[in-house]
């Protein structure tokens, strides 16, 4: 039994290391998906910017846990 | 660099990370209880590992590609940018990287308290100690190769990077004898987090319909950008940590 939840801990553990930046992302893509079917922006802006918002999240998740431990 | 070179330098750079990994604590059991329990406990995780790869990649070839694409491209983009935080935060200081010396000795120490009984036991403890690092450190391996090889049919490409990383630490590590401290694994990290960012925001903007730009180029952009990207914000953590620490002392 504890070997199954080791195995369910490491998959788990695999996705949502980061909560916060797991439900960001999934956010993201929610978003984009909502603006390529719903506007009539060009899909490879709407590409930038779902680059850049991955970038931005990467950013922000890696600061926040900085601040987090200092604080 | 084409799809098939990145997905294999993808693979085999991840599956290096974590090979190492379960090698260390394979390691451990070998040289302390023999190599018998060290391998039964080995082979027995690969076999499982091979049934979870048996099973599930037939099953991927079912899915219509640009649903499998924007699944596995999220799948992506979460992991890959779960290791490029991470890189980033070690990089900077801010978490300690990872030691296989001290794994080691802390596997050992664990080991030896865990067998205070008979000999068959011990060795069936030290078995099982071998099997458990060795499916879940395949388990992120399996997930690689699959995620990284079924966006466009790689999964030849990306097995042969995974089985030429457990080639190659099995070799290293055979000769050495000794945990593989001297691998640079956060730089390895650093640049297999940079490769699957790039594949998931690839895959899953084509998936809900991007036409990128310059296609398949566009992967080569996104990796610089994550990487340029990474790299800063690990030079301004570093920074932070500095001066917070200065602040601290006066």
């Amino acid at each position: 039994m504890t070997l199954i939840r080791d195995v369910l801990a490491e998959l788990l553990s695999m996705f949502l290391a980061d909560a916060r930046m797991t439900v960001a992302i999934l956010l993201l893509v929610a978003g984009v998906a909502a603006l390529l079917k719903f506007t009539m922006l060009s899909p490879a802006g709407i590409g930038g910017f779902f680059l850049v918002g991955c970038l931005a999240i990467v950013v922000e998740a890696t600061v926040r846990e900085t601040r987090n431990r200092k604080s | 660099m084409g799809f098939e070179s990145s997905a294999l330098v993808a693979a085999f750079l991840a599956s290096i990370v974590e090979v190492v990994e379960a090698f260390t604590i394979v390691l451990v059991v070998g040289t302390l209880r023999g190599w018998r329990p060290a391998a039964a406990g080995t082979v027995a995780a690969l076999s499982v590992l091979a049934m979870i790869v048996v099973i599930f990649g037939p099953l991927l070839n079912q899915v219509p590609l640009t649903t499998l694409q924007v699944v596995i491209g999220i799948m992506l983009l979460i992991f890959g940018l779960g290791w490029l935080r991470k890189a980033i935060l070690r990089s900077a200081g801010v978490i300690a990287l990872h030691d296989e010396d001290l794994i080691f000795a802390k596997e050992k120490a664990g080991l030896i308290s865990a067998s205070k009984s008979g000999q068959s036991s011990q060795d069936w403890i030290a078995g099982l100690a071998a099997f458990k690092a060795v499916l879940l450190e395949g388990l992120e391996v399996v997930f690689i190769v699959i995620a990284v090889g079924s966006g466009r049919g790689l999964l030849w490409p990306a097995a042969l990077g995974a089985l030429g990383a457990c080639v190659a630490v099995l070799c290293i590590g055979a000769i050495v004898h000794k945990p593989l401290s001297r691998v640079p694994e956060n730089t390895m990290k650093f640049a297999v987090g940079v490769m699957l960012s790039a594949f998931g925001v690839f895959w899953t903007g084509e998936g809900l319909g991007i036409a990128w730009p310059g296609a398949d180029l566009m992967l080569v952009v996104f990796g610089m950008l994550f990487f340029s990207t990474g790299f800063a914000t690990a030079q301004y953590l570093r920074n932070f940590e500095s001066n917070a620490a200065k602040g601290a002392r006066q």
